[in-house]
């Protein structure tokens, strides 16, 4: 054991020690109207959740006091995580000559499964409210990669508490396991481009790598050759992402889904890039 | 004696690796998560049990609670049904207590911060095309923007979420089509201290003029120099095909070389993971 092994092993024993102390939540008073209308599209399906826990690798412990015993209330952490996997799996509308990725995409992006898009992960939780999420890669090599979701997913009053923003913090965390997979750098602000710098008005900034419709087969979005003519950055495949919900997700995902999807996707899209805005999407027709 | 010990321990023994297996099982059991009342019908029986095309009435007598519902309705409707808002609005857009209603919704959504749902009524209200819900719009644009609240990655979260519904009511504004607003549209689009409502603005406005020359070279003394490239930013629309969409982006990357990103720089590569997850069951059937 080297010495930085020894201190992450005290600090693993530490942070179990806090961690068996700390009980708080997120805010667990309401879910969101997108929330809502999503979840009137399945009235809790079963089938569904006790699927989804494990293929986003989802451990009990750290869900126990977030629903993982009543997964139907969609006030809680986990129907809400469960409720935006429902949308990613089931939602997009995979139409080869209109979306920008297909759901083999997403899905092997969000999921637990290590894949050509990423070593295996799972998904947790953390009570922080100054990130959306987090990427944290494995220290040892028998370890798992995670990705924390964070209350600004799930407070009800915070904008992207809805399952569009959410399921697109899958895609964000889940492109920082793809940057370890194939071992590219973007930078140590959070794992992103230190800013404000170009057209970025953030302090975490990605490049655009601008592609076609069609450029990439469904399923192939990991593809990269090394070079910007072939890639993608997180905040890329989360804005592509939204924009799909917004844009070319199935015929009965409701608008409010929709509209929010397309909010943050042209939010993001303005303000997170150093080489000029993103695609903008969703209809600017107000209904 | 030696018999009957040999016996006690045997017997104790198995009670023990019994309750040991009984233990791990209720453990993995636990594991699972669980829940009172779920659901064992699958979503497309849910769905195709949904009435459609049925919006609420929007009745003028009892303003607040018709237009309440009607939001509800509208957040959870779909695309097909888009027409059907479309038409009630139209002939809502005679009664300003409805108007006056749909503002209020609007405020106490926002208030409340239930985003997704001032949306809603944002886009409904700026559908309505009319002078008073305008007017709404564009005081709502024009409110000054919270400097105190959560930092994300020095992005002010309350600045953020407020920024995102003035997009929605500038795109409202614009839809209306009228000299005035038009103005108010323009002046935003390079005076808002918003990045997200400047954008939305200058794609509102274009868009809205069929994204003619004639547009962009009115639009254009209004937008910030360094914000030039929002005039020519590349908009995917629902239904459009692929070859439209490249051909834009093929004509957007050839006016502005300065777009490319240079090449991502690799970093040292990490070990193999030695366990990796292997869960492939197909998710069950919709």
């Amino acid at each position: 054991m080297n010495l930085k092994q020894g201190i992450a092993l005290m600090s693993s024993v530490l942070a179990f020690g806090l961690a068996t102390e700390a009980g708080a939540v997120c805010t667990q008073t309401a879910a969101s109207n997108a929330d809502r209308a999503l979840w009137n599209t399945h009235g809790c399906w079963q089938d569904f959740f006790l699927w989804q826990y494990q293929a986003y690798g989802l451990r009990s412990g750290d869900w126990s006091n977030r629903g993982w015993n009543d997964a139907c209330n969609v006030n809680l952490e986990f129907p809400k995580h469960w409720n935006a996997s429902y949308l990613l799996t089931y939602g997009m509308a995979d139409n080869l000559s209109q979306s920008f990725h297909g759901t083999s995409d997403y899905r092997a992006t969000a999921e637990a499964r290590s894949s050509k898009f990423h070593d295996s992960l799972y998904h947790s939780i953390t009570d922080r409210t100054d990130v959306f999420g987090t990427f944290t890669p494995r220290f040892w090599p028998w370890d798992t990669d995670r990705v924390e979701t964070a209350c600004p997913l799930y407070n009800p009053t915070v904008s992207n508490s809805n399952p569009g923003s959410r399921a697109g913090d899958y895609m964000h965390e889940g492109w920082h396991a793809y940057f370890d997979k194939y071992n590219f750098n973007n930078g140590n602000t959070g794992g992103h481009r230190p800013g404000p710098q170009g057209a970025c008005t953030i302090n975490g900034c990605d490049y655009f790598y601008f592609h076609g419709i069609g450029a990439y087969a469904f399923g192939a979005m990991w593809e990269n050759n090394g070079t910007a003519s072939r890639f993608h950055s997180p905040n890329q495949v989360q804005v592509e992402f939204l924009c799909d919900v917004a844009d070319q997700s199935q015929w009965w995902i409701p608008l409010s889904v929709r509209q929010t999807a397309a909010a943050d996707a042209n939010g993001r899209a303005a303000s997170r890039f150093i080489n000029g805005p993103g695609y903008t999407c969703g209809s600017p027709r107000p209904w | 004696m030696q018999r009957n010990k040999w016996r006690v321990f045997s017997r104790t023994g198995t009670i023990v690796v019994t309750l040991g297996l009984m233990s791990g099982s209720v453990a993995v059991a636990q594991d699972r998560p669980t829940s009172e009342k779920p659901s064992d019908i699958p979503p497309s029986r849910v769905i195709a049990g949904r009435v459609l095309h049925s919006p609420p009435k929007l009745d003028a007598a009892d303003a607040r609670k018709s237009v309440n519902a009607f939001i509800t309705w509208a957040g959870e409707s779909i695309v097909e049904e888009q027409n059907d808002a479309r038409r009630a609005l139209a002939s809502a857009a005679k009664q300003p207590a409805l108007i006056q209603a749909f503002t209020e919704d609007i405020l106490e959504s926002h208030k409340s911060g239930d985003t997704s749902r001032a949306l809603v009524g944002l886009g409904l209200l700026g559908e309505m095309r009319t002078y008073d819900g305008a007017k709404f719009l564009v005081e709502f644009v024009r409110m000054p923007l919270p400097d105190k609240g959560t930092v994300i990655e020095g992005e002010l979260q309350e600045e953020a979420q407020q920024a995102r519904l003035q997009a929605k009511a500038i795109a409202g504004v614009a839809y209306l089509r009228d000299p005035e607003f038009d103005r108010e549209v323009m002046n935003q689009a390079g005076a808002h201290p918003s990045v997200i409502v400047r954008a939305e603005a200058i794609s509102a406005f274009l868009w809205n003029r069929g994204d003619t020359l004639e547009a962009r070279k009115e639009l254009e003394p209004f937008v910030r120099k360094e914000e030039r490239l929002f005039l020519d930013r590349v908009r995917r629309v629902s239904g459009e095909g692929a070859d439209a969409f490249n051909r834009k982006l093929t004509a957007y990357l050839k006016a502005h070389p300065e777009v490319q990103a240079p090449n991502p720089e690799p970093k040292e590569p990490r070990p193999p993971e030695e366990k990796p997850n292997t869960f492939d069951v197909t998710p069950p059937k919709f």
